[in-house]
């Protein structure tokens, strides 16, 4: 792998944002659904709407709206929230570390259950483990992530047994103890999805590694089943299942925001929404472009990951 | 107990006996046969050829003496004999102490035998540590010193490379030296050349013999190809439908077979020296078809593409210049890589190139300028029987296509055509309902071949198209085409990496290396002196088989 | 087997549901509110006393029709947009594919709560929303299953030949790269229910007084810890809803590829 391998890679990433930044942009701008009519509600003047569409700018041509938008991004200025008349970046900032610590808390959790799970259903394939498992990743990619959490409020949180709070947000600077009880709930449900379909995918990457001509080829060396799956299948179903984890990040960025409706963590998804609710256009861009940002660069660092897993692409 | 020391205790007593041995797989439609009451003895120092075409059950019996049978296999109660030992007596533990020591196996494609994430050194010196018990340092050096005597220059540094760093035959000769590396009494080589280009296996065949003479190990030598095998074995036994039809001394099967299967499989390996092809065209014949200075770019990009990712080009061919005349059979002959397809593709109108094909009267010198009255001359025929049709159409549909594009026939008369083509290919006229995955690969070869003649083209390409299939489909194959030529006196390019084959054929030979054309000559001129060095060393890799060479 | 089985029981329920709800799926009933399972309300009643079992047929069809309208509306689009780039190549192909590269790093989900925002909440708005969302990633399984198809030698053979374009694409390419676009399409009309499910949950998607099922969820979801089955039934309902259609799918997948079949 090379500097110049990066710096394509990086560009390829800019690119990609690029593309987002003019999307988010049509979407918000094109589509029906006036700003300044949301903001007004539907009894405000056509004057009043007019005065407020000149205060925001939205009079303007498309292009011109365009350009002032990706020219303060790219001097850091996200803009004004509507609603909140707070800047932009403060806003999505503090939300950006609550949801950051959600999502690393599920997609470790994730990464250590759903790895083992797949391996172990693919080496004892067509066993009861390997039903069992099957059965779980089913079910588990079939909920929907408002259902599990419902399911996990009755069960987990309700009356009957109270282990967990039923939703809030403690930052770990604060309490460790209180951040672990509170984001329990939430990572579990982001997890069952991820992990269901997770272990499905390292199961089948890993049954061919293991149905592979080389596998054979060590078996018939003689070498104890141990090593033949340690040293000889394991390092070669890692470099899939790190694209695979890379492609899931996406789901997990989209569950997110209804996990964190449902719990009431003060991140990035429950601020989408109210932002959503009230039409406060830079935050919506805002946080569209930051959630793009972290699936293009986590896949841009699983690419890196793969490349050091995998010497047939290191050199590459 | 001791495996090891069994060796050589008793000359007598072969290292391997099988005997009486019969193996099915249990299928959803009954049990399917693949090896009924074998015998097979290896005696002490012996190479013994076991040879039969594809499904034959040849790897199956490898498979059963490695104990590696799928769960669905079904064995009956005869005996595998290791230096005596019943191998179907061993408990799994026993087995794993067995494989790799006593007996190891050299496999058929060394790119995928060898793990692509594990350094080469590691995966011979795991044997090592595995089965003797040697310290990693003292593991590598031995690798090191084993790995020299498979003819690897500098084996240390051949050690710290991955496989994908290497050389087909370079990691050929690291899965060998695995294989001797713990000394067993018996390798199980399953077609170690077949993956690999002629002048390669040839040394790889070399090294065997070298190998063979430095430790006089016993090795079962799995392969499909009748005059390889009798460049190795002492013994040979000819496998079909499972059952060993004849066994004996190798020269004595190959000189005077017994059995008609193995005549008809020494008949159909292709003899040099036995002309099939049709009358050669005069010298004076005007050239059908000459390509002049064609040069092929792959990788060129575009200039946007060029800043975001730029790839290196490589030429796959390199001012190549081939001529063939009305009615001739031109062969061309290459490795893998040497551009041979790729001048397949640029004639057939596949691929852009630089330079002038000239066909008839007419030049076209790029892609866009070849046209449709060029493209109803020039058909092609490709390699792969199972990708050259289309699975969802029926061999009516497949064939009726190029009647109605090239209007060759009126409507009406289409079905009658149809059912002629089929009979020119020597197949029933019912066949034109079937899908391609109703036929065998001979068989969807023979309606590949029927399509391109569809057309009534002046010239025939064939890409490889014998090179997928079985020895004896192949000859039939080969026959077909001549009489077809014979009938219609359509000329044909065949592309081939089989000399042998191809002499059998060609007017005119061309030899590519590399993308470029090394070497053109007159059949009779083939070995002649003024050869060039790499058609000499193509020639001298696939000598005729034993039989013929008399 | 048990894929097939549960998506004709989901389509069952979704085509005949509504006939055969026992009860009348709005009607107010004060004296047997939020009842467990019983004789007369096999899967109980909610807050208001309505028959859990009937609404659940009743909303049967807004929830798995909902999956298979976007599913093939996005299929369609995405089909179509994938087949042109794949069979285009050169600029057009790669313009199309940074455009695609770019929608795909939304992730879906955001990408329709966006659209469906804008367009303003409701069933249809809904449905186009989880096509646009979708039509991104269908391209990119129409294109990588048209570009291996076309590579196939029979498909060179047409192209030496001298077929037209169109003949090419229709007859050689299509019928042949349908397979995994067909797998891709079943799995994700899963997800389409469980997107729209999600959108109706939020209040973005079918509304009241529909009885689409995850508007179910989110109505009783104030009682849940006084009667679980009220959240419980219709939460399940989705789930078996989508794992049939993922069951399904699956079973296609190991049918058309043997390699990866057992």
């Amino acid at each position: 792998m090379t500097l110049g391998y990066l710096v394509r890679r990086l560009l390829a990433v800019i690119l990609v944002l690029f593309v987002v930044t003019f999307a988010v942009f049509a979407i918000t701008m094109i589509l029906p659904g006036n700003a300044a009519v949301m903001i007004l509600g539907e009894y405000g003047t056509e004057e009043a709407v007019a005065a407020m569409e000149r205060r925001l700018g939205l009079d303007r041509p498309w292009y011109i709206q365009y350009l002032d938008w990706i020219g303060g991004i790219l001097r850091g200025d996200l803009g004004q929230s509507l609603r909140l008349s707070l800047p932009v970046a403060d806003v999505v900032g503090d939300a950006f570390w609550n949801s950051a610590s959600l999502a690393v808390t599920s997609l470790v959790s994730v990464t250590v259950i759903a790895i083992p799970l797949g391996v172990l259903a693919a080496i004892k394939r067509g066993t009861v483990a390997d039903l069992v498992i099957g059965i779980f990743s089913y079910i588990g990619a079939s909920m929907p992530e408002f259902v599990t959490a419902t399911l996990l409020l009755i069960f987990l949180a309700g009356p009957a047994l109270g282990l967990f709070p039923a939703g809030g947000f403690v930052s770990p600077g604060e309490s460790l103890g209180g951040f672990s009880s509170h984001v329990v709930l939430p990572a579990a449900t982001l997890g069952l999805i991820l992990t269901a379909h997770i272990s499905r995918q390292v199961r089948s990457e890993m049954s061919e590694v293991l149905s592979s001509d080389y596998i054979r080829a060590a078996r018939l060396k003689g070498l104890r089943e141990r090593r033949v799956i340690r040293r000889h299948a394991l390092p070669n179903s890692l470099a899939p299942a790190v694209a695979v984890i890379s492609l899931d990040i996406g789901y997990l960025l989209g569950g997110i925001i209804v996990v964190e409706e449902i719990f009431a963590w003060p991140g990035l998804g429950r601020l989408l929404i109210y932002a959503l609710e009230n039409r406060d256009l830079p935050v919506i861009q805002a946080i569209t472009l930051v959630l793009a940002t972290v699936y293009a660069l986590s896949n841009l660092l699983s690419d890196i990951v793969i490349a050091i897993l995998d010497p047939r692409v290191r050199y590459a | 107990m001791a495996g090891g020391n069994a060796r050589g205790a008793d000359s007598v007593t072969p290292v391997l006996e099988v005997s009486g041995y019969s193996l099915s797989y249990a299928t959803p439609s009954g049990p399917v046969h693949a090896l009924k009451n074998v015998d097979l003895r290896v005696t002490h120092g012996q190479t013994h050829g076991l040879v039969g075409e594809s499904g034959s059950g040849k790897s199956s019996l490898a498979w059963a003496i490695l104990r590696y049978l799928p769960e669905n296999a079904i064995e009956n109660d005869g005996r595998l004999l290791l230096s005596g030992e019943n191998l179907r007596d061993r408990t799994h533990p026993q087995i794993l102490e067995i494989r790799g020591r006593r007996i190891s196996m050299v496999f058929q494609d060394p790119s995928t035998s060898l793990n692509p994430a594990m350094r080469l050194g590691e995966q011979l010196s795991e044997v090592l540590i595995r089965h003797r018990g040697l310290s990693l340092q003292e593991a590598l050096e031995e690798s090191e010193a084993a790995l020299a005597r498979t003819g690897i220059a500098k084996p240390g540094d051949m050690l710290r490379r991955y496989p994908h760093e290497a050389s087909g035959g370079e990691k050929q000769r690291v899965v060998i030296a695995t294989a001797f590396a713990c000394n067993p009494e018996l390798i199980v080589f399953d077609e170690p050349t077949t993956a690999l280009d002629i002048i390669t296996a040839q040394q790889i065949l070399e090294l065997f013999n070298q190998l063979q003479d430095e430790t006089s190990i016993s090795a079962l030598y799995i392969s499909h190809d009748l005059g390889l095998v009798s460049r190795v074995a002492d013994v040979v036994s000819v496998i079909n439908s499972g059952e060993i039809v004849e066994s004996g001394p190798c020269a004595e099967v190959f000189r005077t077979p017994r059995n008609d299967y193995t005549k008809a499989l020494l008949d159909a390996v292709p003899n040099p020296k036995q002309w099939l092809g049709v009358k050669e065209p005069p010298s004076e014949a005007p050239a059908l078809m000459s390509a002049k200075g064609v040069t092929v770019e792959y990788g060129r990009q575009s200039l946007l593409g060029q800043l975001l990712a730029p790839k290196p080009t490589h030429l796959g061919a390199q001012e190549v210049s081939i001529e063939v005349r009305k009615g001739e059979l031109v062969g061309l002959v290459g490795e893998s890589g040497s551009g041979k397809s790729t001048m397949g593709k640029v004639l057939s109108g596949l691929q852009d190139f630089d330079g002038v094909v000239r066909f008839g009267d007419r030049d076209f010198a790029r892609l866009a300028q070849i046209d449709r009255a060029y493209r109803r001359a020039v058909q092609i025929v490709f390699q792969h029987p199972d990708a050259s049709l289309n699975p969802r159409q029926r061999v009516r549909e497949i064939l009726s296509r190029p009647l109605k594009l090239y209007d060759i026939v009126p409507r009406e008369q289409r079905a009658e055509r149809i059912a002629r083509l089929l009979e020119q290919v020597r197949l029933p006229p019912e066949f034109a309902d079937r899908l391609p995955h109703q036929l065998s690969g001979g068989e969807k070869q023979r309606v590949a071949i029927a399509r391109a003649f569809a057309a009534e083209p002046e010239l025939v390409i064939c890409d490889e198209i014998t090179a997928s299939l079985d020895v004896s489909v192949q000859a039939s194959v080969a026959e077909l085409l001549v009489s077809l030529q014979r009938q219609t006196g359509t000329a044909c390019l065949f592309i081939t990496h089989d000399l042998n084959l191809v002499r059998q054929l060609a007017h005119r030979i061309c030899v590519m290396q590399h993308g470029r054309l090394m070497d053109a000559f007159h059949r009779d001129d083939a070995e002649g002196p003024d050869r060039n060095p790499y058609t000499r060393a193509l020639l001298k890799a696939v000598p005729p088989p034993a039989s013929q060479a008399a | 087997m048990t894929g097939l089985g549960l998506l004709l029981l989901v389509m069952g329920a979704a085509t005949l549901g509504p006939l055969l709800a026992p009860y009348d799926p709005q009607a107010f009933h004060p004296a047997t509110r939020l009842q467990g399972p019983s004789a007369a309300h096999w899967l109980g009643t909610d807050q208001f006393g309505r028959d859990l079992l009937s609404r659940l047929l009743n909303g049967a069809p807004s929830t798995v029709y909902f999956g298979l309208g976007a599913t093939l509306l996005g299929v369609g689009a995405g089909s179509m947009i994938g087949v042109i780039a794949g069979t285009a190549g050169g600029w057009l192909d790669s313009v199309i594919m940074r455009i695609l590269d770019g929608l795909l790093a939304v992730p879906e989900l955001l990408f329709t709560l966006l659209i469906v925002t804008f367009l303003g909440g409701g069933m249809g708005q809904a449905m186009l929303a989880v096509a646009i969302a979708f039509t991104p990633g269908m391209a990119r399984i129409a294109r990588s299953s048209v570009l291996s198809i076309r590579t196939r030698e029979y498909v060179l053979a047409a192209v030496a030949r001298g077929e037209r374009a169109h003949y090419i694409v229709l007859r050689e390419v299509l019928p042949n790269a349908v397979g995994p676009i067909i797998v891709e399409a079943t799995i994700r009309v899963a997800f389409a229910i469980m997107i729209g499910a999600t959108l109706g949950f939020l209040g973005l998607g079918a509304q009241p007084p529909s009885t689409e099922w995850g508007l179910m969820v989110a109505e009783a979801r104030q009682f849940m810890f006084r009667n679980a089955w009220t959240v419980a039934v219709p939460g399940v309902a989705i789930a078996m809803a989508a794992m049939g259609f993922n069951l399904f799918g699956d079973a296609l997948r190991d049918s058309l590829d043997p390699r990866r079949s057992r």
